[in-house]
């Protein structure tokens, strides 16, 4: 369908609302009313929710400590966030981003600990350090590359073979921890690798505070994310293969390749998430560490409008909320699932965006071109 | 459209504030009580504090001491374990006098945290101290005299003189304590008992625990083999033992670490009794040591228990319950010792 003629003054104006309510109102209410939905919640199972909002807005922007510790949460949050967000561009759906994570956290912890004594000498840190980043990164790509090749190569699902490769990296995650790379010291009797080399380690932000340089380095890869998609060549092409891979090939893309590449991308995204939080964080890798950031990620990059910017606010939210629960809890002794709650609400009015535009009667925009063919255009 | 969007957009602020309006008056915030109280923090393991287990049985004890010692409590529910320190810091800051922290996973959160908040005294309930910290008392259990009661019943309990246990990896100390104790006691009471006691050693710790069709078939073929007592220690794989007893309903079973008649109601009928560490009255007595200011670092022994006979008592015979009141008045006296060392001895 080809854009009406302007008829009068305004509706250049009404485009660039209409701009607006699609990328950034939507998500807004959403939220809002979520929080509304959930305040209800509270107060029916007998809670307080206006205490029980303080104390989440306490937790997690209430003091340095508190901003810390949400900037903490949500960088893991921004890398996983902004893999799915980049699969969404290229037409892909990355559920995958769970395994990604565990297997580039795992790979990550094994390069930290264990080849300073595969080599037999300590490594300075400016080689250590970028090759347990880049060694987690990688074995994410890697995991996120074969269900690409795999959808080039023979059309199977990326949904189906994320979902695969999920389990496949979570049970050999569980095998090795339990086996050859958990920590031998007699006491330990959990399912962990050793502690990582000091020379394998990020150091603190701040002194005293547990944010680490991981923060800086994801907003940083998001402008790079956005950089790439929107400036060069590759990324317009990813993008032109998610619009409509029939007009990219036709425009002499090979579309395979693509495919492959932004499996790879997003997988490495994934990776990178579980080697900071490994490298600057936790210092070794366990059995229940990291659980469920690659789901949360979906909510994220759909929240975010698959926009680095947006993944960056949406991922901030999440890790607000999530950091901010411990001390709502301790108010309020509400349980800690009230959360959970709100952000399944949010993902629902994200996703089935008709019920806000229902609810604050906003016309939906006369849709001039399909912009994507998958999830979070 | 933007008039529909404002009316709707203050009807949810009006609503926001009725609810607030309405809303009981928010608790006193816990910086404007006075200094005197006595305030006792929990915090869970990656779990929740209903789940009729471990973390329950510490919240249980965390509000009996309070309730003993005239103090209050809160809990804080980990949902990640890298929160585990954020979460005590949480009770640490607030100037809390006791912070209970559940499960061995916290082992190294409580004894860094410690250092931090040297004010508070920090309760690790199945944490073994290897040496002492400042601050922290490690509440262990003996269950090796656990598994003796458990084994003593057995013994007494079978008809064919044949018992057997189905039990999670004897890498982990307790299981192996509860394994041994219960040989030791079935010997104890009965010299020809045979004792066949398997361990799920043939999997991964994520596993181990966590497999009831393996305890319920490692059951059912005991009890082929002419076992008709069975002892199931190992969270959901000692349940499945359970459960198989419970289907075959040719034997009795024994359960472990709380009462497991309230737990897996389905193996009520052939449920003798169970192997229990008593971590409430463990909890709440550290919690009053605090407050007497008779609180000492490092390992607390708590006590063990058998729970009550239930619906099985008409079936538990004189000389059991005789033999079993022998067994914990010599344990309880130190005349009688199970001699099941504290950890696996290595080959």
């Amino acid at each position: 369908m080809s854009s009406s003629p302007e008829s009068h003054s305004g509706s250049k104006l009404i485009q660039i609302w209409q701009a607006i309510t699609r990328t950034v109102l939507i998500p807004v209410l959403a939220v809002f009313t979520a929080l509304i939905i959930n305040a209800i919640i509270i107060r029916v199972s007998g809670g307080d929710p206006i205490l029980a909002y303080l104390g989440l807005w306490e937790g997690a922007f209430g003091s340095p400590k508190a901003i810390s510790e949400t900037l903490v949460w949500s960088t893991p949050y921004i890398f996983a966030g902004l893999s799915v967000a980049l699969a969404f561009k290229g037409g892909l759906f990355n559920i995958g981003a769970e395994g990604q994570l565990s297997f580039g956290a795992l790979i990550s912890a094994w390069i930290g600990f264990a080849l300073p004594k595969l080599l037999g000498t300590s490594l300075p840190w400016i080689i250590h350090l970028p090759l347990a980043l880049f060694g987690g990164i990688l074995a994410g790509a890697l995991w996120g590359a074969i269900p690409g090749w795999l959808k080039a190569r023979t059309g199977g699902h990326e949904v189906i073979n994320t979902i695969m490769m999920n389990y496949i990296a979570v049970l050999l995650t569980s095998f090795l921890l339990n086996g050859p790379l958990k920590d031998p010291n007699p006491f330990n009797v959990i399912a962990r690798t050793p502690e990582i080399a000091e020379s394998a380690r990020l150091t603190p932000l701040i002194e005293g505070f547990r944010v680490h340089w991981g923060i800086v380095i994801a907003l940083l890869i998001a402008f790079a994310v956005w950089w790439f998609l929107w400036k060069t060549t590759l990324g317009f092409e990813i993008r032109t293969v998610g619009a409509n891979p029939d007009a990219a090939k036709y425009a002499g893309i090979n579309v395979s390749r693509i495919i492959v590449l932004t499996m790879s991308l997003a997988g490495g995204l994934a990776g990178m998430a579980g080697a900071v939080e490994v490298i600057a964080l936790n210092y070794r890798q366990e059995l229940g560490f990291s659980i469920g950031y690659g789901f949360d990620a979906i909510a994220i990059a759909l929240l975010g409008r698959s926009h680095p910017l947006g993944v960056v606010l949406a991922a901030i939210l999440f890790g607000a909320m999530r950091s901010g629960a411990t001390r709502m809890q301790f108010l309020t002794q509400i349980p800690v699932d009230i959360i959970s709650v709100v952000q399944a609400l949010i993902l629902l009015l994200v996703a089935a965006e008709e019920i806000v535009r229902f609810i604050y009667r906003i016309k939906a925009p006369k849709e001039t071109v399909v912009l994507t063919r998958g999830w979070g255009g | 459209m933007k008039k529909n969007l404002f009316t709707l957009l203050s009807a949810l602020a009006i609503v926001s504030l009725a609810l607030a309006a309405c809303a009981t008056p928010a608790p006193v915030a816990p910086t404007a009580m006075p200094a005197k109280a006595f305030r006792i923090g929990l915090v869970t393991d990656v779990g929740k504090v209903d789940d009729k287990s471990f973390n329950q049985s510490a919240w249980e004890g965390a509000q009996c001491g309070a309730k003993e010692t005239g103090g209050t409590t809160k809990y804080i529910e980990t949902t990640d374990p890298k929160d585990y320190d954020k979460n005590i810091a949480q009770f640490g800051d607030e100037g809390y006098d006791v912070i209970v922290t559940v499960g061995f996973a916290l082992g190294e959160a409580t004894i860094k945290n410690a250092a931090k908040y040297t004010k508070a005294k920090f309760i690790g309930v199945d944490q073994f101290q290897e040496k002492p910290t400042a601050g922290v008392g490690g509440l262990i259990f003996p269950e090796d005299q656990a598994g003796f009661q458990a084994g003593v019943v057995a013994a007494m309990m079978s008809k064919t003189g044949q018992i057997g246990a189905v039990l999670g990896t004897d890498v982990v100390p307790p299981v192996y304590r509860f394994g041994e104790g219960y040989r030791a006691g079935a010997v104890w009471a009965k010299k020809d008992t045979k004792v066949n006691i398997i361990y799920h050693n043939d999997v991964g710790f994520d596993k181990t625990f966590t497999d009831p069709e393996w305890g319920k078939t490692t059951a059912l073929s005991m009890m082929d083999k002419g076992a008709d007592v069975i002892f199931g220690a190992g969270g959901k794989t000692g349940n499945g033992a359970l459960l198989g007893v419970a289907q075959s309903k040719k034997g009795f079973a024994i359960g472990v670490d709380t009462d497991q008649y309230l737990t897996v109601p389905e193996a009520k009928e052939v449920l003798l009794t169970s192997a229990m560490k008593l971590i409430v009255p463990g909890t709440c007595d550290l919690i009053k040591a605090v407050k007497a200011g008779s609180f000492k670092d490092g390992n607390v022994v708590g006590k063990v228990g058998l729970a009550p006979f239930h619906d099985t008592e008409s079936k538990v015979t004189a000389e059991t319950k005789a033999k079993l009141d022998e067994a914990q008045k010599g344990l309880a006296a130190g005349t009688l010792k199970t001699n099941v060392a504290p950890v696996k001895p290595a080959k």
